[in-house]
């Protein structure tokens, strides 16, 4: 909450119009607030020194003038309800200190160092409040001490535990910057580098930028199949298909429902298909799906390349097809190679569990 | 009648390429790169089609959708993603979009495939139709709604072939069915994956990507 703006009151005075300045921002009777100062007053005179302190406030350039004359306001208040000289002297002084120690900003900021001198004053205050004597002093003045001891370490103990996490995540973010300077330098610019080499065969910069994107995704998103050590169906067909992309710059697109632990017939069979699309279908984007059921897993390789009329195979395509279908066979399974001329070929392969 | 498009991508050098691929298939009316950007622009401009990242700087494409369909129920969103999560983009289908597909798209192909949308059939990647297979596994049994949670056998044949590569007028010839026939299978499964309150349809999502 704001405190009220507070400017001695100029047309209302009876001295400097301090009462009449804070009638007015409280919006009371004046006479109240006269009334208020004659009963401090009558405590040693507190109401004086407090009357001077505004004043001194209303106009004084250097806030330290009224400070003063507010603590010794507060001193003679408290003198006057019967706290002795000594214990008055200690809460000034530890007053003091505090203040001194908190002066600009206190311990909370980092370029306002602990105020030895400020530490000192309130310790001595503190010594004196004890010795004091006197049953309100002997009880307040360990809490006090306590208080004034956590208002000027705590912050600064706060501080320091603020800046050793900055510390720790500053230095977990230059080691993760590095991981990704030596990241980037291995594959990324090494790529770049090649693809300038082979900036006139489209297709090795097509395998090329197509490589690097799944390494890089790979690595941003650990985006790998279940089972990602290539021991799962998807993943081992995600690895064929990224060499036989490679290997001869097509795109091979794999979807998937389910996986299972891969069998080595079925993910030879597949990529077997694979080459075979990418070698005569003629075509850039191939089409892998794996689907996974409890009965058995599919494969289903499929291009919209130029397709060959399966009666009347030159020998040696006839001979792939039937290396793809006699390794599935061996292994229980079942191969069929759908294709028309212009109408693509799409090749089945099929395994029980 | 040229459809009207709205461009809304935070990679100006990607914005820029569907704009040259897409040449003269569609009038694109308008671009913009955040969601707050967007969702005003669309509103204003009322395209038939707007070809939707999943992921913006400000936020997900689901809260332009959510923002802007009130108002233009007519506005059809196509999510358009590049390396996101299944999981959003599964919100984003959730949320109205008419279908998915992948920024490595041909040009010819995602002309049609805004061209399908405009008319209010769906359209699926391969990906999302072996995730709808996956999430719709059949023989596991859902309590309530049995009709939005359980594929149809056609359905399931449609959508492996989806997933198998095949094209919509290659699917038709396959199954004997016409190309409209096969759109309405689709346009169903997709009100399936937006209403069905199968619990796979998250849990799968967290755990796969689409692209």
């Amino acid at each position: 909450m704001p405190l009220p703006a507070f400017a001695t009151d100029a047309e209302g005075r009876a001295l400097a119009g301090v009462c009449a300045g804070i009638a007015r921002s409280l919006g009371v009777d004046v006479t109240l607030v006269r009334l208020v100062f004659a009963l401090l007053a009558l405590a040693g005179g507190a109401g004086i020194v407090l009357y001077l302190a505004l004043w001194a406030w209303s106009s004084a350039r250097h806030p330290w003038w009224p400070i003063g004359l507010l603590v010794l306001a507060g001193a003679l208040v408290l003198g006057a309800v019967g706290v002795s000289d000594r214990a008055v002297l200690g809460i000034v002084l530890v007053a003091a200190g505090l203040a001194f120690a908190w002066r600009r900003g206190g311990s909370f900021r980092a370029d306002a160092p602990l105020s030895y001198g400020g530490i000192a004053i309130a310790g001595v205050g503190a010594v004196l409040l004890f010795g004091a004597g006197g049953a309100p002093a002997r009880v307040l003045a360990p809490g006090a001490v306590a208080g004034g001891l956590l208002l000027v370490g705590g912050p600064w103990l706060w501080r320091l535990a603020l800046e050793r996490d900055a510390e720790r995540s500053a230095r977990i973010r230059t080691e993760e910057r590095e991981d990704v300077a030596t990241r980037v330098h291995d594959s990324v610019l090494q790529t770049l580098a090649l693809i300038q080499r082979h900036a006139g065969e489209p297709r090795r910069v097509a395998a090329l930028a197509r490589r690097q994107e799944r390494e890089l995704r790979g690595w941003l998103y650990a985006d790998r199949p279940v089972g990602d050590d290539g021991s799962s169906l998807v993943a081992a067909l995600s690895a064929a298909a990224a060499d036989v992309e490679e290997l001869h710059g097509v795109r091979v697109e794999l979807a998937s429902a389910g996986d299972a632990p891969a069998e080595n017939a079925l993910v030879l069979a597949a990529r077997e298909a694979m080459t075979n699309a990418a070698k005569f279908a003629g075509v850039e984007e191939i089409d892998v799906y794996a689907e996974v059921t409890d009965d058995e897993a599919a494969v289903f390789v499929r291009d919209r390349g130029a397709g060959f009329e399966p009666e009347a195979v030159p020998g040696d395509r006839k001979g792939i097809a039937e290396s793809i279908r006699g390794r599935l066979e061996r292994a229980g399974g079942s191969a069929v190679v759908t294709s028309s001329p212009g109408g693509g070929t799409e090749v089945e392969l099929r395994l029980p569990r | 009648m040229k459809r009207r498009v709205v461009l809304v991508d935070d990679h100006a050098l990607f914005l820029a390429g569907v704009r040259a691929e897409l040449g003269d298939a569609v009038e694109v009316v308008g671009e913009a790169g955040t969601v707050a950007d967007a969702v005003p622009l669309i509103k204003e401009l009322d395209p038939d089609v707007v070809l939707l990242d999943v992921h913006l700087p400000d936020g997900s494409g689901d809260a332009i959708i959510n923002a802007v369909a009130p108002d233009r129920p007519g506005v059809k969103f196509l999510a358009l993603s590049v390396s996101d999560a299944a999981e959003d983009v599964i919100a984003v289908i959730r949320a109205g979009a008419r279908g998915y597909v992948t920024k490595t798209i041909d040009p010819d192909e995602l002309a049609a495939a805004i061209e399908r949308v405009a008319q209010g059939d769906a359209v699926f990647s391969p990906r999302l139709a072996g995730f709808v297979l996956d999430a719709f596994r059949a023989g596991e049994r859902v309590a309530d709604d049995a009709d939005l949670n359980e594929l149809t056998p056609r359905e399931r044949e449609v959508l492996q072939l989806i997933a198998r590569g095949y094209m919509y007028k290659e699917i038709a010839a396959r199954l004997h069915l016409s190309v409209k026939t096969v759109e309405s299978h689709v346009s169903s499964v997709l009100r399936k994956l937006q209403l069905s309150t199968r619990h796979e349809l998250t849990r799968w999502a967290t755990q796969h990507r689409l692209v």
